[in-house]
C-alpha cells in the first residue's frame, strides 16, 4: 500500500473525514486550522481560518458544500467547503467535542463538554444546505444528559430517527431524535472505559464503537445489540467500517510512551489494525505513525483509508488489488453459490 | 490421530465461519429491505444523499449531473 503523508498540521490530529465522494479529506488538530486535502495525491485543497483553540471535531455534508467544525474555543462553526468562507458560528459555555451531520445534511448535532456547573448537552440545529442562506441560531433540540455520564461521541442514525451517544463509562445510548427522549441504554464496553469513537455503516443501520477497554464493537442501530467484538491489545481511539463489498473494519489506537506505566510494557503499537468484520479475526496491520492513531477513516468508495496521528501527520493509504481479492474459503464458497 | 484431531478442529472453525457468514447476510438482507420499505413509505428515494454522492459517470470519471 502506497502511503501519502499529509504534512501541514503542527499539532496532534484529532479527527479526519472523507467527503462522501471520497475525493477530499478534512482534518482537524490541536492547531487551530481545519484543512482539506485531495485524497488522490495529498495536495492541500484549502484551510478554514477563524477558530482560536484546539479543534476536536469535523464533519462534511453529503454534497461537500458545508463543513462543520468544533473545538476548545467553545464554538461550533459552519464553513463553505469551496471558498473557505465562515458561514456561521454557534457559541457555547464549554468546548464542542463532537459534531456530525445527519445523512441528508439537513441537521447538525454538537456535543458540548461536561464541566463544573455544566452538563454534557447534545444540541441539534436545522441546516439550510444553501451556503448563501442564513443559518439559524435556534436549536431544534437539546438533550441535557443528566442521568448518564459524560457524552464523548454522538451521531444520527438512518432516517435521522435516533441520536446515538457514547459515554465515558463505556455505555451507549439511543435517543429519539425528535423528542430527545432516552429510549435505550446498553453497557457495551468495560465499566469506566470511555467510548472514544462511533462510526456508521454506509446506510447507518449499524455502527462501530471504539473504547479504551481495547475493544471495538459493532452495534445494531435499532436494538443496540452488540453484533461483533474486535479484541485489540491496546486502548483504541477510533474504529471505521469499510464499505461493502469489503468486509473489514479498521481500528486505531495505541498508548503514548508517557502513559505506559510498567517498564515491561512494549511501547508504541502505533499501527492501524484490520479485522474481518464478520469473523472478528485480525487479518493485518499497517505501521507508520510515531504516536497513537487518534482517528481512522475509510473513503466511502472503499479505495483508500487515512489515519490521523498524535505525531501530527495524516497518512493516506490507497489499497492494492490483493486487499480486495483476499477472501476466506467460506466467502469464496458463498460467492460461487450466488453465481459470481 | 493428531492429524485427524486437527482436521476435526479445522472443520469446526470452517463450519463456525460458514454459520457467521450466513447469519450476517440474512440479517443484512432483512435490515436493508426494511429500510428500503421505510424510505419509500416516507416518500424518500431508495438511497440516501450520502449514498448518491458516490454516483460517478464511469466513462467520464466525473460526477453525474442530474
Amino acid at each position: 500500500m502506497r502511503p501519502i503523508l499529509l504534512s501541514g498540521h503542527e499539532r496532534a490530529l484529532t479527527q479526519v473525514k472523507f467527503s462522501k465522494e471520497g475525493d477530499l479529506i478534512f482534518s482537524v488538530s490541536k492547531d487551530h486550522i481545519p484543512s482539506a486535502w485531495y485524497s488522490a495525491n495529498g495536495e492541500r485543497f484549502g484551510a478554514y481560518k477563524g477558530h482560536q483553540g484546539a479543534l476536536w471535531t469535523v464533519d462534511v455534508d453529503p454534497t461537500t458544500t458545508l463543513l462543520a467544525t468544533g473545538g476548545a474555543d467553545n464554538t461550533m462553526r459552519l464553513w463553505e467547503v469551496k471558498t473557505g468562507r465562515e458561514l456561521k458560528k454557534w457559541e457555547f459555555p464549554t468546548s464542542i467535542r463532537r459534531c456530525e451531520f445527519s445523512e441528508d445534511g439537513r441537521q447538525l448535532l454538537g456535543v458540548t463538554e461536561k464541566r463544573t456547573g455544566q452538563l454534557s448537552n447534545v444540541v441539534v440545529y436545522d441546516i439550510n444546505p444553501d451556503p448563501d442562506a442564513e443559518q439559524t441560531d435556534e436549536e431544534s433540540l437539546r438533550i441535557v444528559v443528566e442521568e448518564l455520564p459524560r457524552v464523548t461521541v454522538a451521531g444520527f442514525s438512518s432516517l435521522g430517527r435516533y441520536i446515538i451517544t457514547g459515554h465515558d463509562n463505556g455505555s451507549v445510548a439511543q435517543w429519539d431524535a425528535k423528542t430527545g427522549e432516552l429510549l435505550n441504554e446498553v453497557y457495551s464496553h468495560e465499566d469506566g472505559m470511555s467510548v472514544t469513537d462511533l462510526q456508521w455503516s454506509a446506510d447507518r443501520t449499524y455502527f462501530i464503537t471504539a473504547s479504551k477497554d481495547k475493544t471495538a464493537k459493532l452495534h445494531d442501530t435499532q436494538t443496540l445489540e452488540v453484533l461483533k467484538t474486535y479484541v485489540a491489545d491496546t486502548p483504541l481511539n477510533s474504529a471505521a467500517i469499510c464499505p461493502s463489498p469489503t468486509e473489514y473494519v479498521i481500528l486505531g489506537g495505541g498508548q503514548a510512551a508517557m502513559d505506559v506505566t510498567t517498564t515491561s510494557a512494549r511501547q508504541g503499537k502505533f499501527e492501524a489494525r484490520f479485522y474481518h468484520k464478520i469473523f472478528e479475526e485480525e487479518i493485518g496491520r499497517v505501521r507508520g505513525h510515531f504516536g497513537p492513531l487518534n482517528y481512522v477513516a475509510v473513503s466511502p468508495d472503499g479505495k483508500c483509508y487515512c489515519s490521523g496521528g498524535e505525531d501530527g501527520y495524516v497518512r493516506v493509504h490507497h489499497f492494492d488489488p490483493p486487499y480486495f481479492d483476499f477472501k476466506y474459503e467460506v466467502e469464496k464458497e458463498k460467492q460461487r453459490e450466488l453465481g459470481f | 490421530a493428531d492429524s485427524a484431531k486437527r482436521s476435526t478442529a479445522d472443520k469446526a472453525v470452517v463450519d463456525a465461519r460458514r454459520r457467521m457468514l450466513s447469519e450476517w447476510f440474512a440479517w443484512r438482507d432483512r435490515v436493508t429491505e426494511d429500510l428500503r420499505d421505510e424510505r419509500l413509505s416516507l416518500g424518500l428515494e431508495e438511497r440516501t444523499e450520502e449514498q448518491k454522492a458516490l454516483d460517478v459517470d464511469e466513462e467520464e470519471g466525473s460526477k453525474v449531473v442530474e
